[in-house]
C-alpha cells in the first residue's frame, strides 16, 4: 500500500491509524483503534479535503486514485450542480436552452461552490459583462438585482429601499418587495 | 435510541413509497393507496409551516421520513451541530417514526462538494463514521437509517469490502439500513462485484426501507441520476432481495424531469409487483 500521499499531504497527521511513514510523531499520544475524530480524523480530513480540491476546485488529482473515473465523477458533479443552480435561475437555464449544462459546466469547472443562489447569480452577471446573456436570463437577472442587494462575496440580503436594476435592456422596479419588469430584454 | 429493532411498527415505513418533492406534490397527493413518503430534510424549516402538499399527508396519516443529504457522517471533522438540530427539528416537525441519511461526506477543508462522495473502505474511516452517527443518535428524537451511497471511483488504500464496511458500522451504532438497490447497481457496474453476492452478506434484519431509482448510461460509466427511468436491473434487484428477506418498505426517488404521471403510476406499479406489496396508484 502507497503512502506517499501522506507526503503530499500538507497538513496530513502522520500518526493517523495505519501510517507506518513520517517518522515524527506530533504532539499527543497515537489514537487507538476506534478513537473518535478528534484523534483519529486529522490524516482523513487531508486527505477528503485533496479529494474534494481534485473534484471541485481543479486540485491535483491525489495519489492513488483513477484518474478516469475521477474525471466522470466531477462532471457528474457539474451536472448535478447545473440542476440545483438551474432550480434557482429557472430562466436563466431556459434563456440558454440546450446550451445550458455546457455553459454552466464550462463557468463552474474548477470554481468551488457558493450555493445555488450565488453560482446563478455569479454566471449571469459574468454573461452579461461579456454580452452572452440571454433575454430571459436578462430579466431574471434584473428582478433579482432589484429586490435583492449582492455584492459578490457575501449572502445575498433583500433590499429594503425601493429600486431599480438593468440588465441586457431589462429594467426591473421594485417597490415594497414587490419586483415589476418595466421593459422586457432585447431580443 | 440506538437499539434497532428490524420490526416495522405500525407508524413505520410500509409497502410501497415516494419520494416528496414539491414538483410531484399533486401526483403524490393523488395516490390512494399511499402510506408512505420521503422528504429532503433540508427542503423543510421545521420552525415554520410545512410545505403544500405534505402537511395534508401528515394529517392522513401517511408516515414521512426526513431523508438528510447534506449533514456529511462520513467526514473527518464532527458533525455540524446545527445541521443535526435541524434534522432533529423536522423529524419532529413531521412526527417521523426514523430519519435517514448517507454513509458518506459531502464538505471537506471549507469546500462543498455538491454531492455524497465515498468514502474510505478503512478502519479509520468506520471510526469517523460511528463517531459521528453516535453523535447524531444523542441528538435525535427517532432512530437513524444509514444509507451507502453509489460512487464512480474507489479509494486507493480500503481494508475492508463493502459489505464487511457497512455492517462494522451498523454494528458499532446499531442504526437501521437504508438500503438503496439502484446504488447497489450502479455500484456493482462502475466498480465491480456481483451485487447478488453483496445482497447475500448485508444485515437484511436491519432494513428499514429501500430505495429504488432511475439512472443511465453514459461515458462508460452508469450515473444513478434520479431522473431517468428505473432500469431493468434494478428491477430485478429487487425481486432478488424480497427472496432473500423482504424489506418492510420500498421507495421510489424521482429527483427531476419528472414524466407524465401515467410512467410514474407505472413505475411504482412495477415495485408494488416486483415487491408483492399492494398497488399504492
Amino acid at each position: 500500500m502507497t503512502r506517499t500521499r501522506r507526503d503530499r499531504a500538507a497538513g496530513a497527521d502522520p500518526a493517523a491509524p495505519g501510517a507506518t511513514r513520517p517518522a515524527a510523531p506530533p504532539a499527543g499520544p497515537p489514537p487507538a483503534p476506534g478513537a473518535a475524530p478528534a484523534d483519529s480524523g486529522e490524516g482523513l480530513a487531508a486527505r477528503q479535503a485533496e479529494l474534494v480540491a481534485a473534484l471541485v476546485a481543479g486540485g491535483p488529482l491525489p495519489p492513488g486514485f483513477a484518474p478516469g473515473p475521477v474525471a466522470a465523477a466531477r462532471r457528474a458533479l457539474l451536472r448535478k450542480r447545473a440542476g440545483d443552480v438551474a432550480r434557482h435561475w429557472p430562466l436563466l437555464a431556459a434563456g440558454l436552452g440546450a446550451g445550458w449544462s455546457a455553459t454552466f459546466a464550462e463557468w463552474a469547472a474548477g470554481r468551488p461552490t457558493n450555493g445555488s443562489l450565488r453560482d446563478g447569480w455569479d454566471l449571469a452577471r459574468e454573461l452579461r459583462d461579456h454580452g452572452r446573456l440571454p433575454a430571459l436570463g436578462a430579466e431574471e437577472l434584473a428582478s433579482r438585482e432589484a429586490t435583492t442587494r449582492y455584492d459578490g462575496r457575501t449572502t445575498p440580503r433583500p433590499r429594503r429601499l425601493p429600486a431599480v436594476a438593468r440588465a441586457g435592456g431589462a429594467v426591473a422596479v421594485q417597490l415594497a418587495g414587490r419586483v415589476r419588469l418595466l421593459r422586457p430584454a432585447h431580443r | 435510541m440506538t437499539s434497532a429493532s428490524p420490526e416495522p411498527t405500525p407508524t413505520g415505513p410500509y409497502g410501497v413509497g415516494v419520494g416528496w418533492r414539491p414538483e410531484i406534490a399533486g401526483f403524490v397527493a393523488g395516490l390512494p393507496g399511499l402510506r408512505f413518503v420521503e422528504v429532503v430534510a433540508e427542503t423543510v424549516n421545521p420552525a415554520g409551516p410545512l410545505p403544500d402538499g405534505l402537511a395534508e399527508l401528515c394529517e392522513r396519516g401517511v408516515t414521512v421520513v426526513p431523508h438528510g443529504v447534506k449533514l456529511s457522517l462520513g467526514g473527518a471533522e464532527p458533525v455540524d451541530p446545527a445541521r443535526l438540530a435541524h434534522l432533529a427539528g423536522v423529524a419532529a416537525a413531521v412526527n417521523a417514526p426514523l430519519v435517514s441519511e448517507h454513509i458518506a461526506f459531502v464538505r471537506a477543508g471549507g469546500l462543498e462538494a455538491g454531492h455524497l462522495l465515498p468514502l474510505p473502505r478503512s478502519r479509520e474511516a468506520v471510526a469517523a463514521v460511528v463517531a459521528n452517527v453516535r453523535r447524531a443518535q444523542a441528538e435525535l428524537p427517532v432512530p437513524l437509517a444509514l444509507e451507502p451511497i453509489a460512487a464512480l471511483f474507489d479509494w486507493p488504500d480500503d481494508e475492508l469490502d463493502e459489505a464487511d464496511f457497512l455492517t462494522e458500522i451498523l454494528d458499532a451504532t446499531g442504526a437501521l439500513l437504508l438500503l438503496d438497490l439502484a446504488n447497489v447497481h450502479a455500484n456493482a457496474r462502475n466498480r465491480g462485484g456481483d451485487p447478488r453476492a453483496l445482497l447475500d452478506r448485508l444485515p437484511l434484519d436491519r432494513v428499514a426501507y429501500v430505495h429504488v431509482a432511475g439512472g443511465a448510461e453514459q461515458g462508460n460509466f452508469y450515473h444513478d441520476t434520479h431522473t431517468d427511468p428505473v432500469p431493468v436491473e434494478v428491477l430485478d434487484l429487487v425481486g432478488e432481495l424480497c427472496v432473500r428477506r423482504r424489506p418492510p418498505a420500498l421507495l421510489l426517488e424521482r429527483d427531476g424531469h419528472y414524466p407524465p404521471a401515467a410512467e410514474l403510476r407505472g413505475e411504482l406499479d412495477a415495485l408494488a409487483a416486483a415487491s408483492g406489496y399492494p398497488v399504492v396508484t
